[in-house]
């Protein structure tokens, strides 16, 4: 045995880490600086070219990656409120209250088997989902956050929002004739019957918006409507708002109207052949549209991440850290030491709790309460962060509205829905376009 | 040797032969050969028709029913019930064991209300044995009886609203039939299949527990049950999607030989309770509520107003019960003399009845046993065609068969 095996013998486990980590993360570092020096003028010139580019890339990573946590709580607020309205507890083992059940969900479809059955058009099969959660995600990519926190602003930004609303009607009728069961057919055609009949009034609806407004940005109709709570579409559009949410139900196939995959009548519908991830797909792509729908509602009928009041007392919270001087500095660092002392030292004084038991009370309470204030500085200072925090509210009020129609409502039928959308919503989104148009032209003139 | 004796399909020795690609091959809509008439006529398809298979594992079949659509789009041309996945040959099992191990046979054919497929074999068989019953044992009968029947009753409703669609009724009538059972579970020692009605009495008098319970239940049973309903009875959605689905007129009940909720939601006033009383419901008041639409939300409606009418059978029974034995002294080995007797009584989901016959030893030479939902499956493939699928599922969901009792 050579020296150099001996001595990598002798060695424990963090030192072989150690051992390999540091030649590797040196050789790295020279690496990155090399290339740096070498490649340094030609990316900063690359990306002060193509900004617009580089935000959109940015924009698209963003939006795949805010889908996730999206589906995440959607899901468990699906769980857990149905649950509560059933009279169960719903999941409570994974995670505090069960906040872990969609995460493991997800890991619970990854580690399935990828799995196509017999006679199954395996192309179509597998490209189906795949269309059906594109056309759900990137309907994010237009939907204003908060003030310039956007993916696009598109000037057709609306037509975008169809069009993506359309690809996935495409992605079910695959996914429906793909998978060689009749089911599966079924469940594919309703929800083409079901989403063409109802993007027709889900679109006109918005018109009479649209007609107000003057642009289809959505970014230009959250800014129209900012101002105060009277400025909201929906004091001006209340019949649009309702044709809305309910053509937006359909569009989402959300219980009442989720026939395309009933399971007391065609199992699951387009998704009965499919498991594992390509079913994460749908499932997925469902829980984004809940969210999306929802978020559609906001934007256009409740001021987006407008405040619905202005904030009632001014606060004067910039910080410009450089003009505090050293002593505030050093103040600074030993807040966390001294606040840590303070919050724990009525828990010290109780009998019961150990000296070590207090301290770690007084961290936690500490982190809490400067956790809570960075917040609400940040809340109240910078509008992105109230804009986010409106924005959410609002949105995930709809959502569990969704839940809640789901928990209490039974399911209509193909005939009555398809009659309730061509004999109702659509001359009730016509009559909204002609009232606002008359009204627009009564009052500018 | 070096021939092998029996080849092997060629993919498995050839690798360029994927046995997917064989079994695709093979894939070809089977349609079975027709063995009868109305087979022949069933599976010969017309234009732009296709059939559907439904079931035995499908989310609304209840249980182990396999229906086979003809469809026309979403309408439903045809409908062809197929029956025996759940065959047990309970009367040939009965004609095997001695009088009082029958019972426990019969017990688990109608698993939602097993008391009633008790009742009709111990009433049977005490016409054929001679046994008088005393009268506790028959008021017992009774209010155990009517509680099941309510617990039967509340499933019932939660399985419609579930076929319908609607997620939350079925558990919140789990939370009142799972209070039933349990109280059902305090008296007879079992939670689902009772076992409790013997040949000359019952298996035990109702307990400290059982009334403590009971008192409890009935204080808060009607405000439950209005709740339970308040959020079904209003709903546009079901009564839109119930009413005037599946009539059934009176005439064509009759002739069908449906008896029970489902006949009387077609306006035919009969109740084995009132028509052949039996037990001692002639001393008890109450009414038979009939409705004269004989859709789906009628047979829906009219079990809601059973329940209230069972609320007051057990209120009086609770009132009215003698003391004294609840056994007839009845020996271990009966030997009835011969002949044959027939029982019938009326269950939550219409007659159950016994025809059981004796030659005198310690067996029953022959039994019969009448299951309602066996008459009421005749009625789907009435009743369903030219409606949708879904529809299939709200007429089905409330004729509320019970698929261990059709299949026996």
């Amino acid at each position: 045995m050579s020296m150099a095996v001996v001595t990598w013998q002798r060695l424990n486990v963090v030192g072989k880490i150690l051992a390999i980590a540091v030649p590797v993360l040196i050789a790295l570092g020279l690496v990155t600086v090399g290339v740096a020096i070498l490649a340094g003028p030609f990316a900063i010139e690359f990306v002060g070219d193509n900004v617009p580019l580089l935000r959109f890339v940015a924009a698209i990573g963003a939006v795949l990656l805010l889908t996730i946590p999206t589906a995440f709580v959607v899901i468990f607020m699906e769980l857990k409120v149905i649950a509560r309205m059933n009279l169960r507890v719903g999941p409570d083992r994974v995670g505090p209250y069960g906040t872990a059940m969609s995460v493991v969900h997800g890991l619970k479809f990854l580690s399935k088997e990828d799995f196509a059955p017999l006679g199954v058009d395996l192309q179509v099969f597998t490209i189906a989902p795949v269309v059906v959660f594109v056309g759900s995600v990137m309907t994010f990519l237009v939907i204003p956050f908060a003030p310039g926190l956007f993916g696009l602003d598109m000037n057709v930004g609306v037509l975008y929002l169809f069009a993506m609303g359309g690809l996935t009607v495409v992605g079910l009728l695959m996914a429906g004739w793909a998978s060689f069961n009749k089911y599966s057919l079924l469940g594919g055609l309703r929800s083409a019957a079901q989403m063409v009949s109802y993007e027709i009034p889900l679109t006109l609806s918005l018109v009479g918006v649209v007609l107000l407004a003057g642009t289809m940005s959505l970014n230009q109709m959250v800014l129209a409507q900012s101002g105060s709570i009277a400025d909201w579409y929906v004091w001006q559009q209340p019949l649009a708002f309702v044709i809305f949410i309910i053509a937006g139900i359909a569009e989402a196939n959300r219980s009442p109207f989720d026939l395309t995959e009933a399971d007391q009548e065609i199992v699951a519908g387009f998704a009965t052949e499919y498991s594992g991830m390509r079913f994460g797909f749908f499932f997925f792509a469902e829980y984004v549209n809940v969210f999306v729908v929802s978020a559609l509602i906001v934007t256009f009928f409740l001021g987006g991440w407008t405040a619905p009041f202005d904030w009632p007392f001014p606060v004067a919270v910039a910080i410009d850290p450089l003009a505090w001087g050293v002593g505030s500095l050093v103040a600074i660092l030993a807040l966390p030491v001294v606040g840590t002392l303070v919050l724990a030292a009525p828990f010290w004084l109780s009998s019961r709790i150990t000296t070590l038991q207090a301290l770690v009370i007084g961290f936690i309470l500490f982190n809490v309460v400067a956790i809570g204030l960075v917040l609400g500085w940040a809340f109240v200072s910078l509008d992105w962060v109230s804009g986010l925090f409106w924005f959410f509210a609002k949105s995930y009020v709809f959502v569990f509205f969704f839940v809640w129609l789901r928990g209490s409502l039974p399911r209509v039928r193909i005939d009555q829905l398809m009659g309730f959308a061509w004999k109702w919503l659509l001359p009730a989104a016509l009559l909204n376009i002609f009232v606002t148009a008359a009204a627009i032209v009564i009052v500018n003139r | 040797m070096t021939e092998r004796a029996h080849r092997p399909h060629p993919s498995l020795d050839d690798p360029s032969i994927a046995i997917e690609d064989v079994l695709r091959e093979s894939i070809v809509d089977a349609v079975p050969v027709a063995r009868t008439e109305r087979e022949a006529e069933f599976y010969t398809l017309g234009d732009g028709e296709m059939l559907l298979n439904m079931g035995p594992q499908h989310p609304s079949t209840h249980g182990v029913l396999r229906v086979v659509l003809k469809l026309d789009g979403e309408r439903v041309v045809d409908i062809d019930p197929v029956l025996g996945y759940l065959h047990r040959g309970v009367e040939k099992l009965c004609e095997n064991a001695d009088w009082h191990q029958a019972i426990c046979y019969t017990d688990p054919l109608e698993y939602v209300a097993s008391l009633f497929c008790e009742w009709a074999p111990v009433m049977a068989f005490e016409k054929l044995a001679d046994v008088e019953v005393p009268r506790r044992a028959e008021y017992i009968r009774v209010l155990t009886g009517e509680l099941n029947r309510i617990a039967s009753h509340a499933l019932f409703m939660g399985w419609f609203a579930l076929d319908l669609g609607g997620l939350t009724p079925i558990l919140w009538s789990f939370i009142e039939r799972d209070e039933m059972m349990d109280m059902l579970a305090a008296v007879t020692g079992q939670k689902l299949l009772f076992n409790y009605f013997r040949i000359g009495g019952v298996n035990g008098d109702i307990n400290h527990e059982f009334m403590s319970r009971l008192g409890d239940w009935m204080s808060r049973a009607g405000a439950q049950i209005e709740a339970n309903q308040g959020l079904l009875n209003e709903n546009e959605i079901l009564v839109r999607r119930a009413r005037g689905m599946g009539v059934l007129d009176g005439e064509t009940a009759m002739r069908m030989a449906v008896t029970g909720p489902n006949i009387r939601a077609s306006g035919v006033p009969f109740d084995i309770r009132r028509a052949h009383p039996y037990s001692v419901y002639p001393e008890l008041e109450f009414d038979i509520p009939t409705r004269q639409e004989g859709d789906s939300l009628a047979r829906y409606l009219l079990r809601a107003d059973e329940v209230k009418q069972s609320l007051r059978i057990i209120d009086q029974c609770l009132h009215q019960m003698p003391d004294g034995p609840v056994m007839a002294s009845v020996p271990r080995l009966i030997r009835p003399r011969p002949g044959r007797a027939w029982a019938a009584v009326e269950g939550p989901r219409g007659m159950y009845g016994t025809y059981a016959i004796s030659d005198g030893t310690d067996q029953p030479f022959r039994m019969r046993i009448h299951d309602p939902s066996f008459v009421h499956l005749q009625l789907v493939s009435l009743l369903t065609p030219g409606n949708l699928i879904a529809d299939t599922m709200a007429i089905m969901a409330s004729l509320d068969p019970v698929m261990g009792g059709v299949d026996k």
